[in-house]
C-alpha cells in the first residue's frame, strides 16, 4: 500500500474537520495508507514566522518537513497556505544552503535534522498527477451527473511557481481543478475572474469590509458567467470565505443569492460514497441540492 | 497615514539606512523596480481598494520612507499570494519587500495586535489558528477530539517551542516564552 503523510494545518482540523474527515476517506478509497505526522504544527502561517525572519520561518517549516522525512513519506495538504508556506520554506533552503545550515543547527538541539527529501503535494496536483484522472474516474460511485461547478484553485496553489515541484501549464489560466471536476462527471467552465483572490486571510483580518467586497465582486461574476450549482475549492481558506464569508454577506443583506461551496476533497469523497452528513457537517450554506443532484444520478 | 495624504511624498523623510535594512531583511532586488505598475494590476490589496498598495509600497521603500511604511497597516493586508512575484518584469519580488517591511515593523513593535495573537498561539499551542470549541466540531464528524498534531503531544510541543526559542522570536516576542 502506498503511504502519504497527511499535513493537517490549523483551519482544517479545528474549523472544518468535515474536510479532514473527507480527505481521510478519499485517501483511503484511493488506496493510500495515511501516515500521521505526530507533533506537526502550523505551517507556519504567513502572518507569523515568515513576517519575522527567514531563518525562523524555515526552521518552523523544517520542523514539520522533518517529521515526514523521518517516516519516509511525502506530505499532502488541503490548505493553500500550508502548501505555500512549506514549499516556499523548502525553496529558500534549497536555494540558500547557508539558511539550511542555520536551520539544521537549530533543529539539532532537539535531535532533528532537515534533509530536503520530502515532497509537498496539494490535493489538486495529487489527484491530477499522482492519482491520474482515469484512475480517479474508476473509483467514482456516484457520478456528478452534470453538476455545474465554478472552481477556485486558490492563490497559494498557483504562485510563486518557482517554489512548486509541479504546477498548471499556465498559472493565470488554471485548468487542473476543472478537469478533475469533469472527470467525475461535472461541468466546470472557465470564467473571467477564475484566478481572482477570494479575499480571505490577511486582507480579511486587516480590512474585513474591503475583503468581503472584493469577494462579492468575484462571486457576482461567477453568478453571471457560470451560474453554478456549487463553488469547488482547492484551498480550505477559500472555503471559509466562500462558505461562512458568503453566509455573512447574505446576513448583512449585501448579497441576494447563495451558491454553496465545497472543498474538492469533500466533493470527491462524496462521489466515492463517503457519509454525506460527516463530509458536509460544517457547511454554513446547505449543500442539500448538490447532494441530491449527485445521488440522483445513479 | 491619512486618506488622501498618500500623494504627497516628503523627500526630507528619506532614510538611506532604512533601504539597506530592507535589503538585509529580504528585499534584495528592491532597487530594480521601474514603477511599471504590473504588480498593482494583479494585487488583491490594490483591487480591494487599499490606498497604499504594492506599487506605492515599493516606491516608498525605494525612497527610504521609514515612518510612512511602518505607520501604515497596508503591508499587513498582503495576502502573500505571490501574484506580484510571478508578474514583475524586473524580478523585484515585491512580496519579499512586503515581508521585509513587516520584519522591520516587528522589530519596533509596529504591527497590528492580531499579529501577536497568532504568534502567541503558535508558540503556546503549535497552531496560529486555535479556535475554541473545536473538540465538539471534531466529535460531530467522528474524529478524535484532538488532532494528532503538537496539541496532542506535550513532549513534542515543548521541543517545537525549543526550536522557536532559538529564532528571532526570542528577541522580539512581547510575551514570555516559557
Ligand atoms: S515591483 Fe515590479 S511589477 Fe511592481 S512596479 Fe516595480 S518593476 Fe513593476
Ligand atoms: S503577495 Fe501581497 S503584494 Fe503581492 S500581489 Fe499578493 S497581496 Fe499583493
Amino acid at each position: 500500500m502506498k503511504k502519504i503523510g497527511f499535513f493537517l494545518g490549523c483551519n482544517i482540523p479545528f474549523n472544518r474537520p468535515d474536510v479532514e474527515y473527507s480527505a481521510r476517506y478519499l485517501l483511503n478509497e484511493l488506496g493510500y495508507e495515511i501516515v500521521e505526522l505526530e507533533g506537526a504544527t502550523c505551517c507556519p502561517a504567513f502572518g507569523t514566522m515568515p513576517s519575522l525572519d527567514l531563518v525562523g520561518w524555515a526552521a518552523a517549516s523544517a520542523w514539520n518537513l522533518s517529521i515526514a522525512e523521518e517516516k519516509g513519506v511525502d506530505i499532502i495538504t488541503g490548505c493553500g497556505s500550508c502548501y505555500g508556506s512549506l514549499n516556499e520554506a523548502r525553496y529558500h533552503m534549497e536555494k540558500h544552503p547557508e539558511i539550511k545550515e542555520q536551520v539544521n543547527k537549530i533543529l539539532a538541539k532537539v535531535g532533528k535534522e532537515y534533509k530536503g527529501t520530502t515532497k509537498v503535494w496539494n490535493f489538486i496536483n495529487f489527484l491530477y498527477e499522482e492519482v491520474g484522472l482515469d484512475n480517479l474516474k474508476s473509483k467514482i460511485k456516484y457520478n456528478l451527473n452534470g453538476l455545474k461547478c465554478a472552481v477556485q484553485t486558490g492563490c497559494h496553489n498557483l504562485w510563486p511557481s518557482r517554489a512548486y515541484p509541479t504546477n498548471e501549464e499556465n498559472t493565470f489560466y488554471p485548468t487542473r481543478l476543472r478537469e478533475i471536476c469533469e472527470a467525475m462527471g461535472g461541468v466546470a467552465p472557465h470564467y473571467s475572474t477564475i484566478t481572482d483572490c477570494c479575499g480571505m486571510g490577511a486582507l480579511r483580518s486587516t480590512a474585513s469590509e474591503k475583503s468581503l467586497a472584493l469577494f462579492k465582486k468575484k462571486l457576482d461574476v461567477i453568478k453571471e458567467e457560470v451560474d453554478p450549482d456549487v463553488n469547488v475549492m482547492g484551498c480550505s481558506s477559500c472555503l471559509l470565505q466562500f462558505d461562512a464569508g458568503q453566509a455573512l454577506l447574505v446576513e448583512q443583506k449585501k448579497l441576494d443569492y447563495k451558491i454553496p461551496a465545497i472543498h474538492i476533497v469533500q466533493l470527491a469523497a462524496i462521489a466515492m460514497g463517503a457519509d454525506v452528513e460527516k463530509a458536509t457537517a460544517m457547511a454554513s450554506i446547505p449543500l442539500n441540492g448538490v447532494i441530491t443532484k449527485i445521488k440522483g444520478g445513479n | 497615514m491619512e486618506e488622501g495624504g498618500v500623494n504627497v511624498i516628503d523627500l526630507t523623510q528619506a532614510d538611506e539606512s532604512f533601504i539597506k535594512e530592507l535589503v538585509e531583511l529580504g528585499a534584495e532586488e528592491l532597487r530594480e523596480c521601474i514603477q511599471c505598475g504590473k504588480c498593482a494590476s494583479t494585487c488583491p490589496m490594490a483591487l480591494a481598494g487599499l490606498e497604499f498598495f504594492i506599487k506605492r509600497i515599493i516606491h516608498a521603500a525605494n525612497l527610504g520612507l521609514r515612518d510612512v511604511l511602518l505607520e501604515d497597516s497596508s503591508v499587513w493586508g498582503c495576502q502573500s499570494c505571490n501574484r506580484c512575484v510571478e508578474i514583475c518584469p524586473m524580478d523585484v519580488k515585491p512580496y519579499e519587500v512586503i515581508q521585509a517591511v513587516r520584519r522591520a515593523a516587528m522589530k519596533v513593535e509596529s504591527c497590528p495586535a492580531n499579529t501577536y495573537e497568532g504568534l502567541r498561539n503558535l508558540y503556546r499551542f503549535g497552531h496560529a489558528v486555535y479556535p475554541k470549541g473545536y473538540e465538539e466540531r471534531r466529535k460531530k464528524v467522528g474524529l478524535p477530539e484532538k488532532p494528532p498534531t503538537a496539541i496532542s503531544f506535550d513532549e513534542l510541543r515543548k521541543k517545537y517551542q525549543e526550536v522557536l526559542k532559538q529564532t528571532i522570536l526570542e528577541e522580539i516576542a512581547p510575551f514570555p516564552l516559557d
